[in-house]
């Protein structure tokens, strides 16, 4: 019988070399189903639609490595994410895309898309008008326009259309991997949770690098072990983090390799990226439409109500957070507005908090410091 | 009880032995590269000032950017548990504490128990540190000692924009180059370290009484700029470079008992 430790680490093994690999998984994919696979930069890339379509939707996402190929294109004021983003096309590592899309969300990000557009050779490129009024009533009708506007534009691109069977079944696919990302998280919600937040987060982002139905069946198995796994570690404090994007393991490692577990993240690279669902009424399109203008908003979306702080404090409650590590990549205007309001709300609801300022590399040291002192001062005060 | 509380920082390691609450020895060396044969020493001389033996030390606790380092005891407290513990044990008024060492600033919050209520840390600034006004005072060509009573002669304010080290040093440079008199940089170096320090204590917020401690509470001229820009009188301690070390040897002592 395979012992506890070896269990663990084959547990998460498929989404670890998922990520690792995702360049190899790609290829492969291209290979065997003959179809394209298109980059995204942001998650309010419909993906059903492409994916009704036959491509494969990737998001593109950095690599946490110091670089000096964007100073021409990006200003040195924009997020580091942008740039690290881009520093991936130019140095070649997404040459396995056929396509790139963006919906629009920031200025930062839709720049990365436009150097790229310029810079880097692409069969095909499209930018989708993602409205920024999410709370009008008129978003979604407006929405479901671009949709189709989108949707023409796939077809002209691929010679064939995208019939209403397909949307059905891409749909579906994608709400199963939904609820099945829903269904792990809810584990996160026990006394004990069976997986760590490196864990968690090795199984959101290999989410967004494969194939929706490779992924569904990867999680179902993982879904089974988790049920009679037994944690290695004891759960120490609660933590939530939250954020702009984040896919920096190194930190989530870094933080649990003190007495403190992750139980929940509010980052567009996790539960932003899975949480609502499609729901099937009547045109398609507009259901899809529907789905991105009401899922939990970045907050270049979210006014003129902040709708997002009520959904962190349930989040923070429904998971028993005990404190919250606040985190914006340097120069992330719309989560600098954001930040103050959150901060206020989870104080006030006894939940405290620490801020860190993510950039390309992370000063794992510093943050070490801070995080030992804030883990400190949230134990000290479990003892009265 | 006797307890020692050691405090490896980047610069210096302190130590400090206590015994019901009284200081019986302190010892300070810089740390150098070998900061396991520096945390001896500073041990040793603790022991000489007090009189005693190493077996005479019933419990052991480190702080500091180096205690993960610290031979004696794997126990330990951050700086900014240590400093709130610290100061609440010397001035029990104390609501924040600012502690600036060489490499790093810190604004910690506390209350009458001296438990930390919030914190914050200076971000990735080397003008909001120590080393900073080390390095100013060797473009001045002047003892670092010297740099806090020659900046309480100035005449006027120079406003300096020290975002950044490297740059600060040019900002000086230029001030040398027209003919600005020495006392008036030397106080316009301790006044941009001091606006570091003070935005990110106005982040964590402050009340009544607030103290400095660390390197920098030597440096009179720093603690003068420190009053001008809060607008409110700051407590300097009795040996304030010590009160990191204090606050481990507290901790020390409650662990043990």
């Amino acid at each position: 019988m395979a012992s506890q430790a070896v269990l663990d680490q084959e547990t998460f093994e498929t989404f670890r070399n998922w990520r690792l690999n995702r360049a190899q998984y790609a290829k492969e994919w291209k290979q065997r189903t003959g179809g394209r696979v298109m980059g995204y930069f942001c998650t309010y890339a419909p993906e059903e639609l492409m994916y009704a379509a036959g491509i494969l939707p990737v998001r593109i996402l950095g690599s946490h490595e110091v670089q000096d190929v964007t100073e021409p294109h990006i200003f040195a004021m924009f997020c580091p994410f942008c740039r690290d983003c881009l520093a991936q096309g130019l140095k070649g590592r997404f040459d396995y895309l056929d396509g790139i899309m963006i919906a629009q969300s920031c200025l930062h990000i839709r720049q990365t898309f436009t150097s790229w557009q310029k810079h880097i050779p692409i069969d095909y490129s499209y930018y989708l008008p993602m409205p920024h009024h999410v709370q009008s009533r008129r978003a979604t009708p407006f929405l479901t326009k671009e949709l189709e506007v989108f949707k023409d534009s796939l077809e002209k691109w691929l010679g064939k259309t995208i019939d209403e069977r397909a949307i059905d079944d891409a749909i579906e696919v994608y709400n199963r991997n939904r609820r099945l990302l829903w269904r792990v998280y809810e584990l996160r919600k026990g006394d004990r949770p069976p997986l760590t937040g490196e864990e968690a987060m090795e199984v959101v982002l290999s989410s967004q690098m494969v194939d929706k139905q490779d992924h569904n069946a990867a999680l179902e198995g993982l879904l089974a072990q988790l049920s009679k796994r037994e944690p290695a570690r004891p759960t120490g404090t609660r933590l939530m983090i939250l954020g702009s994007e984040n896919d920096d393991m190194e930190f989530i490692r870094m933080v649990e390799s003190f007495d403190a577990t992750f139980v929940i993240d509010d980052h567009c690279t996790g539960t932003r990226y899975f949480w609502n669902d499609v729901e099937l009424d009547g045109n398609r399109l507009h259901n899809i439409a529907d789905r991105y203008v009401k899922r939990v908003p970045c907050p270049t979306k979210d006014w003129p109500e902040r709708t997002r702080v009520r959904h962190v404090l349930e989040l923070a409650e429904a998971y028993g957070v005990q404190g919250a590590i606040v985190i914006q990549q340097k120069f992330c205007d719309p989560h600098e507005l954001d930040i103050p309001a959150l901060t206020r709300a989870l104080n006030n609801a006894g939940i405290k908090t620490l801020f860190l300022e993510f950039d390309v590399t992370v000063p794992i040291g510093q943050f070490k410091v801070r995080v030992e002192a804030f883990l400190e001062m949230l134990q000290e005060d479990d003892l009265f | 009880m006797i307890s020692a509380g050691i405090d490896i920082g980047a610069k210096t390691v302190k130590t400090v032995l206590l015994e019901d609450g009284k200081i019986l020895g302190k010892g300070l060396v810089p740390a150098g590269l070998d900061t396991v044969a520096s945390t001896k020493q500073t041990l040793k001389r603790a022991l000489a000032a007090a009189g005693l033996t190493v077996e005479k030390v019933e419990g052991f606790m480190a702080t500091g950017t180096g205690r993960k380092s610290c031979p004696f005891t794997d126990a330990e407290i951050t700086e900014v548990g240590a400093a709130a513990k610290g100061i609440n044990h010397v001035l029990e008024s104390c609501r924040a504490v600012i502690d600036v060492g060489a490499e790093e600033g810190r604004a910690v919050r506390c209350d009458a128990k001296g438990k930390v209520i919030d914190f914050a840390f200076n971000e990735k600034c080397a003008a909001g540190a120590g080393t900073f006004a080390e390095g100013m005072a060797r473009a001045l060509e002047i003892p670092l000692e010297e740099l806090g009573p020659l900046s309480l002669k100035a005449r006027q304010a120079v406003p300096m924009n020290a975002q950044c080290a490297v740059f600060a040093e040019s900002e000086v440079v230029t001030l040398i180059h027209n003919k600005t008199p020495r006392e008036d940089i030397a106080r316009a170096v301790l006044d941009a370290i001091a606006s570091r320090i003070i935005s990110m204590v106005r982040k964590v917020g402050f009340e009544k009484d607030v103290a400095l401690i660390g390197g920098m509470a030597l440096n009179p001229g720093f603690v003068e700029s420190m009053k001008r820009g809060l607008e409110m009188d700051v407590h300097v301690p009795e040996d304030p470079e010590y009160i990191g070390a204090l606050g481990a040897a507290l901790a020390a002592a409650e662990q043990t008992t």
